[in-house]
């Protein structure tokens, strides 16, 4: 209504909001958006960008040095397979999860903002899962990358890149699966142990610990007597190994159970199983193989649900 | 102004194992500034936390425009709240932060960076917004609480003891601010406290509480009113100035130095001077002190 020609500014004072307001699915969808940039650093100073920058490279490293292997030798070279690559990476997706995980759950809770958060349109519930699903989207991405990036450059060296889709088709279905489990248990364990302390450091030390202890501890409790080889001679004097998985454990028939002990392992297991591997590159992953397989699938799913289970309650009973 | 309470606690407990934090309590909040008064332990915080819907009621119920939160998350939509302790992140902006409780109160992007930019200007940090919150003062920290409960516009807003923490100065501001949300923005209010003249000096009403039961509830005048007390500080001969108040009628209690009058009227301030003077005291200190806390509590149990 006002027609004056002159310029004027005005404080319109305290302006109710009459948009809309679109309920608990926006506000889930909100903080799922937040969990999935805080963990890769967006919005955040550059340092925080450096890790999961550097973890994507790690990542996919390994399966770039692999296809121009393949490429420059050829079908001959000795190439590991999309079953190995996990092998190679799982390490390092565990590492980054150490580090990055506790970044979603801890702050909010050290400085005081879950109270903020626990008061708004959604439950303690619609939270964890939430912060859970951004982080395990994030592992899978990396799980993924470096397969997928393996795939294509396989199809590409190949001579006839249609066959050897062909051929090798259940790979793909098999490494997601797989990338799948991988992922699940990289994001589960350090985001249950983050639920119970305030400091970053000592969650990211406490996963990292876990894996480093149990790893030589099934050494141990496998460890061989002898290893029962078996050579041949050649003209010239050298000793060929002709076998050399034989061993007998000192903790005997046990010793396949004790096995399972090298936790960081049982995703790996359970890769072998779908990629349907005999893996014996080392003893302990020999021995699981031994167990009958419906072991190292509960191994893996308590070490998945019961982390799982303990987070969910942890959240569902907190108190602010 | 509708007649429909904004808060309203039906015959509310909550136990917490053997412990009774509120017992059967029934109260109603209209719009204005309510002050939720009442010594720390008193229940005021349980009370806070049920309306939000954080904590599930032993029995009875507590509804929040006539929705039970602890059963319908969505009502938190027009429901605000301001925790006592630090609940800010360091390393983002103001202006992000807002944003994204914005969000999180179900506002969508483009509107919730509006918003953000509107509210941090009402409470008086628009030079600041782009700055981290961890360089903030302790006042400015407590603008941007305050802020983020009013970002979503909600009807009602609850604040857990808004001035904790903060000097004679910061409170001072708190306060104003918290006057101006209430009267200015027509945001309803619901602060608790433990001292009287925050109460005194911001709400329009005031709950008492004690020991999880409400001990008195009312217009924040008639409770000044009737508390009014005068303090008499003497150098010397004080208890001639008692036997003096005595002859006069005026009954009087002894706090720590002070001869202590509850007052009556404003012709009484005449027959205390002249007890003053036929005492022949040296007169310190003759200051009316409005009603204490300690006083309701007093008057509540006798």
């Amino acid at each position: 209504m006002t027609t004056e020609a002159r310029g004027e500014i005005f404080d319109l004072g305290y302006q109710h909001y009459d948009g809309p307001r679109e309920g608990r699915a926006r506000v889930v969808r909100s903080l799922w958006v937040n969990g999935f940039r805080t963990a890769l650093g967006l919005g955040r100073g550059a340092k925080a960008k450096i890790l999961p920058l550097l973890m994507f490279f790690f990542v996919t490293a390994p399966a770039a040095i692999i296809v121009l292997i393949a490429s420059i030798v050829g079908p001959e070279a000795e190439i590991p397979s999309h079953a190995e690559y996990y092998q190679v990476v799982s390490i390092l997706l565990l590492l980054f999860s150490a580090i990055i995980a506790p970044e979603l759950l801890i702050p909010d809770r050290r400085d005081g903002v879950i109270s903020l958060y626990l008061v708004r349109p959604l439950t303690a519930t619609d939270y964890i899962v939430s912060r859970w699903s951004a982080f395990f989207v994030i592992t899978l991405i990396l799980a993924y990358a470096g397969q997928i990036l393996l795939l294509l450059g396989f199809v590409l060296a190949a001579e006839a890149p249609v066959d050897y889709l062909r051929d090798n088709w259940l790979d793909v279905p098999r490494f997601l699966a797989s990338g799948a489990v991988v992922a699940l248990f990289v994001t589960t364990i350090p985001m249950a142990i983050s639920s119970f302390t305030v400091r970053r450091a000592y969650a990211a030390a406490v996963v990292i610990a876990i894996f480093v202890i149990t790893a030589p501890m099934a050494g141990i409790l496998t460890s061989c007597e002898q290893r029962n080889e078996t050579f041949v001679e050649t003209p010239g004097g050298q000793r060929l190994v002709v076998s050399s998985n034989e061993c007998e454990p000192l903790t005997g028939e046990w010793a396949k159970w004790f096995a399972l002990v090298d936790v960081g392992r049982a995703p790996q297991h359970i890769s072998d199983i779908i990629f349907n591997e005999e893996n014996n590159d080392d003893d302990v992953s020999r021995l699981v193989g031994d167990l009958n397989t419906a072991i190292p699938v509960v191994w893996y799913l308590l070490l998945v649900l019961g982390p799982g289970a303990a987070l969910y309650l942890r959240y569902r009973r907190m108190t602010i | 102004m509708t007649n429909q309470p904004l808060l309203e606690a039906k015959k509310l407990s909550k136990h917490y194992g053997e412990t009774v934090a509120l017992h059967s309590i029934d109260v109603q909040v209209r719009e204005g500034i309510t002050g939720l008064l009442g010594p720390n332990g008193a229940g005021k915080s349980t009370a806070m936390k049920l309306f939000l819907g954080l904590l599930t009621p032993t029995s009875g119920s507590a509804e929040v425009l006539g929705d039970k939160p602890y059963e319908n998350v969505d009502v938190r939509m027009r429901l605000g709240y301001m925790p006592e302790h630090d609940c800010l992140p360091g390393p983002i902006t103001a202006s992000e932060f807002l944003g994204h409780m914005a969000q999180m109160s179900g506002i969508p992007p483009a509107h919730a960076r509006t918003r953000a930019a509107d509210i941090l200007r009402h409470v008086g940090l628009d030079e600041e917004r782009y700055r981290h919150i961890k360089e903030y003062s302790t006042g400015m920290k407590q603008r941007v609480k305050l802020a983020q409960a009013l970002v979503h516009d909600p009807v009602i807003v609850l604040l857990d003891e808004p001035t904790a923490g903060l000097d004679p100065g910061g409170r001072e501001e708190m306060l104003q601010l918290i006057r101006r949300t209430g009267k200015e923005f027509g945001i309803s209010i619901m602060l608790s406290s433990h001292l009287m003249g925050d109460v005194e000096s911001t709400c329009d009403r005031i709950i008492v509480i004690e020991g999880g039961k409400i001990i008195e509830q009312g217009d924040v005048s008639q409770f000044t009113q009737e508390t009014e007390t005068l303090y008499i500080d003497v150098d010397d001969r004080r208890d001639e100035v008692v036997a003096a108040l005595g002859r006069r009628g005026i009954e009087t209690t002894i706090v720590g130095l002070s001869i202590v009058v509850q007052k009556q009227s404003e012709e009484q301030l005449d027959d205390v001077r002249d007890a003053i003077v036929e005492a022949e005291a040296r007169l310190r200190r003759l200051a009316p002190s409005r009603g204490q806390l300690t006083d309701i509590f007093r008057r509540a149990a006798s």
